[in-house]
């Protein structure tokens, strides 16, 4: 399988250029509650956007706004991308709807997508087939696309977003139903096309593949944003700290006041919540204490400072999966 | 015009050979059936016009309520193809592949009684009618929330246009209907259809025109709110 050298991050002067802005951004889907509140976004070339939140947030909706299908309460949308004179389509999308041409194959669903897009007839080969390598779908190519299993349809669908190289592309939950290997193709081809200028903005659960690749996070929840920035400012807004949550059963026992160097106990409310800039190095002296108090220890829980650490503490929910 | 979906329409009829043969020899059974069964040719011109109107409004109706609630009809209009050129190409490609597979049996239904000259007109009145018939389920496709809510517009609406062409009916010359008729798109098909199989002539009728010409129009003009209504068929 080709793939992309991942260290070619050194940013372009096409990284500057502001592709689109979306502003004061109101959604609501007709009678229902607001999806959308206030959400602003602005999107630079060559730069990776990383939605996170739980179901339902307003992540997709966020997208399927940027891509002009849904129609704004207010705010507005601007920028150069939306009157960027090209024969090809600006944008690329690859959502949910894992729907194709079924009874076609899949070199000829990629043809009409390419051709669709603005793909010239001369090109549309060696771009498929050079995707259809790097996406490994090269062997199944000439399959019905029915016979494809859930995976394969969803590389057919990222190649079909990707294969008129888009000015903005555009991806919900890209990882789905990929394995580890096309699993990193994809953040390779992620990699390559956002070197060459091409803005993309992803809403996805898988944070491996967003701590990889996000230059920027905006955590959404209940249709807000209610934190944004680059990866390393939203990590050191948490602190370098480790937590461990540790579950007792401490009923008549008295929980001790010291457990170890640089341990803090910060919540005993529920399961007791310790924090150490220690690292994992300070359990054995938490295990240690507890267990010297007599306190039966159930279950201990490590919280590294990491994206799903960020999303716990700032929406008060576990990510899922 | 790149003919991307005129294409895709007969790419996908060769992909699947077991429908086009069902769709050749399910009509060629009934009309088979009803020749040699010695139905009159009054009732038999009923039955055909109306199988081979239903079969352009259903063939086009229901596929793409089907595409537009697994997605693909999105992806399409995603993927830069604009509303109107998906609604018409459709049509074109829909139609002529209606048209060949419904060949053999309007060939055996006036087999004999009519020249060659006549059944290449009747060829030509038959694509015409089922090229509204496509274009006419299009449109019923947008108002429909459910496959079974399809099928049931796509037959009130073929059934009453076929109606208003005076398919169930004796004709009435000089009263207001007659006017109607003649301006209504299946009369030409079944007056065809009467007179290869009684031996009578009939002369092209104003209505099918009309309509080859204005059903497009009107396909291009609402073809953004047909685009929403079969999305929000797809948001279910």
């Amino acid at each position: 399988m080709n793939s992309v050298p991942a260290d070619q991050t050194a940013p372009t002067e096409s990284r500057l250029a502001s592709l689109i802005k979306v502003s004061g951004l109101h959604y609501r889907y007709a009678s229902g509650p607001p999806v959308l509140i206030d959400i602003d976004l602005e999107v630079s070339a060559g730069e990776i956007v990383a939605l996170l939140g739980p179901n339902g947030a307003g992540k997709s909706t966020l997208l399927r706004v940027v891509l002009n299908e849904l129609t704004p309460e207010s705010g507005v949308i601007t920028g150069p991308l939306l009157s960027m004179k090209s024969g090809r389509v600006v944008m690329g999308y690859a959502g949910e709807e894992n729907a194709h041409f079924n009874s076609l194959t899949g070199i000829q669903n990629a043809h009409f997508f390419a051709r669709a897009a603005g793909v010239e007839k001369h090109e549309v080969s060696e771009r498929v087939s050079g995707l259809m390598n790097l996406v490994g779908l090269s062997d199944e190519a000439d399959k019905v696309v029915s016979s494809y299993s859930f995976g394969a349809k969803r590389k057919l669908l990222l190649l079909e977003a990707l294969v008129h190289q888009p000015k903005l592309l555009l991806l919900d939950e890209p990882t789905v139903g990929l394995d580890p290997i096309s699993r990193d193709a994809l953040a390779d081809i992620l990699k390559k096309c956002s070197q060459e200028g091409s803005a993309i903005v992803m809403a996805s659960h898988d944070l491996n593949f967003l701590e990889q690749l996000a230059d920027r996070i905006l955590v959404i929840d209940e249709g807000r944003v209610v934190s944004s920035g680059s990866q390393s400012e939203l990590l050191s807004s948490l602190g370098t700290a480790t937590r461990f949550q540790v579950s007792v059963d401490a009923t008549s026992v008295e929980l001790p006041q010291y457990f170890g160097e640089d341990v803090e106990l910060v919540d005993d409310t529920g399961p007791l919540v310790f924090e150490t800039t220690r690292g994992q190095a300070a359990l054995p002296d938490i295990w240690a204490a507890l267990i010297s108090a007599r306190v039966k220890i159930l279950e201990v829980e490590v919280r590294e400072p990491g994206l799903a650490e960020l999303f716990r503490r700032v929406t008060g929910q576990e990510l899922p999966g | 015009m790149k003919f991307l979906i005129a294409v895709m329409e007969f790419r996908i009829a060769l992909a699947r050979p077991r429908l086009v043969v069902l769709n050749v020899m399910v009509p060629v059974v009934l009309v088979l059936a009803i020749s040699l069964g010695g139905a009159p040719g009054f009732h038999a011109a009923a039955v055909y016009t109306v199988l081979f109107t239903l079969f352009g409004t259903f063939g086009s109706s229901i596929p793409l309520v089907r595409d537009a609630e697994s997605g693909l009809f999105g992806r399409i209009i995603r993927a830069g193809i604009p509303p109107s050129h998906f609604l018409i190409e459709r049509a074109v490609g829909g139609s002529a592949i209606d048209a060949l597979q419904l060949l053999p049996a309007l060939t055996i239904a006036t087999f004999g009684s009519i020249s060659l000259n006549e059944w290449t007109r009747a060829v030509l009145v038959l694509w015409s009618s089922v090229w509204i018939a496509n274009l006419l389920g299009n449109l019923v496709a947008a108002v429909a929330r459910s496959l079974a809510e399809t099928a049931l517009f796509s037959a009130v609406t073929a059934l009453l246009l076929l109606h208003l062409s005076g398919v169930f009916r004796t004709p009435l010359p000089q009263s207001s209907w007659a006017a109607v008729e003649a301006l209504s798109p299946f009369q030409t098909l079944h007056e065809t259809l009467l007179a290869g199989l009684m031996g009578t002539t009939t002369e092209l009728s104003l209505g099918l025109v009309v309509w080859v010409l204005i059903l497009p129009v009107l396909t291009v003009l609402l073809a953004r709110p047909v685009t929403r209504s079969l999305r929000t068929a797809s948001d279910g």
